[in-house]
């Protein structure tokens, strides 16, 4: 007789946990450095199709909601392609136990590897028809730094974060975080390699909270 | 034991990887400069190569030092520039101890300078003109020392032959004493005129001249005209010391049926002496009349952690009174990536000499064939910091049983 009378609450107080991540935001700015100069690519002795012209990206900023947070048992596999000798996008955030996923989608190799020490990889040589799809799991929470061995101009980014909650800004530095749980948490903006602001927030169910990062 | 300690203080400031990548990353971006919105960008980077030597007398291949350990520190620096997607510009700078190693004071050179123009976007035809490395064969594009797995080049760049480019033999007896075939040569009289001597190719062949070059589907082709021979020696690369009167001409075609595979043939044919050597030709003919030929076939292949490149060349010098000297010259060359930071690698190189009729009317051959094998072992601590590690075996002569072993070290800083 209790089991039935117990169903009904539990799906009841879901719903209102439900809601309440729905509705719960943060949202702001950050503010970004000044976009580097473009690459410059190495062509001294090689052939290169596209003329060597590298697309750059302007910098952005990663937000992400400090705290304990329950891992899930499967996060959805990522990917961070070569295209046009450049990494698509460079800059990318993840949860800690993510498969990236990186296919090269150029016509010539590609040799993406990794010293940072949060990730340690080299994929070798390999052609846009690899089966499968080059790929790493990335366990550990850090800054990992991706090059290829063969255009040495290539940069990307993989921010491995130990949080379910967070967004990449826009390329203005406006960002929007959703669907997040009331508590004590710190939210942090990570800009680049040697800046990370942080803030404490409060956050309350069904509201939402505007914070700057100047 | 400077060298020792120098060498730890470098491996540990290698170790300390978040603060060595940190100031490295910041140089990087403070070399990188942009104008006119991006549309002019201009590059500097470098590498920092410290080499210590030991090795056996008479030193082999091109090292110049008559000591059993050497010290060989190089900065190289290097320009690059993009003016809008049409217009690429590059330069070479070295200060260094000689171009090839040696025990002799600082220098410094600009090794490279060039300015390309890529018409089309697809790559199909790019022309350059100004003083770079040669289109022949397939080490010149991995020549450096970041991209080398090993620390010195494959044997048909840097095994001295008996010909000379400052002069000419008089009769058979002097090619012959020149390449010291002879088995009364002592090793120290091997080596002693070694500088006067000739490589099949001179390292990268930085020669001053123009080239064509481009891709087509599977396809690529190189033509170059240059001021001087493969062989001849860095004296002789730049326009300043010897003129444009007798050019070489080179080319190369390269087939590639996937990205694994690259197959490439070369040919070069040019006048190999110096305008010094001018007085020393018979009567009748210019120091131009007298070429170096050469035929050369490559491969490159690659695939995941393992690469290999092979290349093989057919050489033949015009000599007066002698008519042809031949000699051929390979390499096999293998590089594992065993870990993300370790790599290890194996070449196996040779050289064999054709026959000549000597002042007995006897056939003999013209040069002491050679054989070598270098081993490497490679670690990298960080994106821009590489340790190599060389031991190499030459045997000349098979029949005196002439070896040689050199044990090298190369620390590398890239930025």
């Amino acid at each position: 007789m209790r089991l039935p009378l117990f169903l009904p609450i539990v799906c009841v107080l879901l719903l209102i946990r439900t809601t309440c991540l729905a509705d719960t935001v943060i949202e702001g700015h950050v503010t970004l450095p000044k976009s580097h100069a473009a690459p410059v690519m190495n062509k001294r002795y090689e052939i290169v199709t596209k003329n060597g012209v590298v697309a750059t990206d302007p910098p952005r900023a990663v937000v992400y909601l400090e705290g304990k947070f329950s891992k899930p048992a499967n996060l959805p596999v990522q990917q961070m392609a070569q295209k046009n000798l450049a990494f698509v996008t460079p800059l990318l955030a993840v949860q800690a136990g993510t498969k990236v996923e990186f296919p090269n989608l150029d016509d010539t190799f590609h040799n993406i590897f990794s010293y940072s020490p949060a990730k340690r990889f080299d994929l070798g040589r390999y052609r846009s028809d690899e089966r499968p799809i080059p790929s790493q799991v990335f366990d550990v929470a850090g800054l990992v730094t991706l090059h290829c061995d063969i255009h040495e101009h290539m940069r990307g980014l993989i921010l491995v974060l130990d949080t379910p909650h967070f967004t990449t800004s826009d390329t203005e530095g406006h960002y929007r975080l959703t669907g997040l749980p009331a508590g004590h948490y710190t939210l942090k903006a990570w800009v680049d390699s040697k800046t990370t602001k942080e803030q404490p927030v409060d956050l309350k169910s069904g509201g939402t909270l505007h914070l700057d990062f100047p | 034991m400077k060298i020792a300690r120098t060498f730890l203080y470098l491996l540990l400031a290698a170790t300390v990887e978040a603060r060595a990548q940190s100031i490295i990353e910041q140089l990087d971006n403070a070399l990188t400069f942009s104008a006119f919105d991006g549309s002019c960008r201009v590059r500097l980077s470098g590498l920092v190569d410290l080499e210590a030597y030991h090795l056996e007398q008479p030193a082999p291949a091109l090292i110049d030092t008559d000591r059993h350990a050497l010290f060989n520190p190089r900065l190289s620096l290097f320009l690059d520039a993009q003016f809008g997607s049409h217009v690429y510009a590059f330069a070479q700078s070295r200060v260094d101890r000689g171009f090839d190693p040696s025990d002799s004071g600082g220098r410094m050179r600009l090794d490279e300078y060039a300015v390309r123009v890529t018409p089309w976007d697809d790559g199909r035809f790019n022309v350059q003109a100004g003083k770079f490395s040669t289109v022949v064969g397939n080490w010149a594009p991995r020549h450096d020392s970041w991209e080398n797995p090993f620390i010195n080049a494959p044997l048909p760049y840097e095994n001295p032959t008996g010909v000379w480019d400052s002069m000419v033999p008089e009769e058979t007896y002097d090619l012959l004493q020149w390449s010291h075939v002879n088995a009364t040569d002592k090793p120290q009289d091997v080596y002693a005129d070694k500088y006067l001597r000739n490589p099949i190719i001179w390292g990268p062949s930085y020669a001053t001249g123009m080239s064509v070059f481009g891709a087509l589907g599977k396809f690529d082709y190189a033509a170059e005209i240059k001021n001087s021979a493969l062989s001849s020696r860095p004296e002789a690369w730049n326009i300043t010391d010897v003129g444009f009167s007798h050019p070489t001409y080179s080319g190369r075609l390269g087939w590639r049926p996937d990205e694994m595979w690259k197959f490439g043939i070369s040919a070069s044919v040019g006048p190999y002496l110096m305008p010094s050597a001018a007085s020393t030709v018979p009567p009748g003919h210019g120091f131009g009349d007298y070429r170096e030929i050469l035929l050369g076939q490559d491969i490159r292949f690659a695939w995941h952690h393992f690469q290999l490149w092979a290349e093989f060349f057919e050489v033949r010098f015009d000599i007066p009174g002698i008519a042809h000297a031949d000699t051929f010259s390979y390499y096999i060359e293998g590089r594992y990536q065993i870990t993300p930071q370790f790599f290890a690698a194996l070449r196996w190189n040779q050289q064999l000499f054709g026959s000549i009729r000597n002042d007995d009317n006897e056939l003999q051959r013209w040069g002491r064939d050679a054989a070598r094998i270098d081993i490497a072992l490679g670690y990298r601590f960080t994106e821009y910091t590489q340790l190599k590690l060389q031991y190499s075996l030459l045997r000349e002569d098979p029949a005196q049983n002439r070896y040689n072993n050199l044990f090298a070290v190369q620390f590398t800083l890239r930025f």
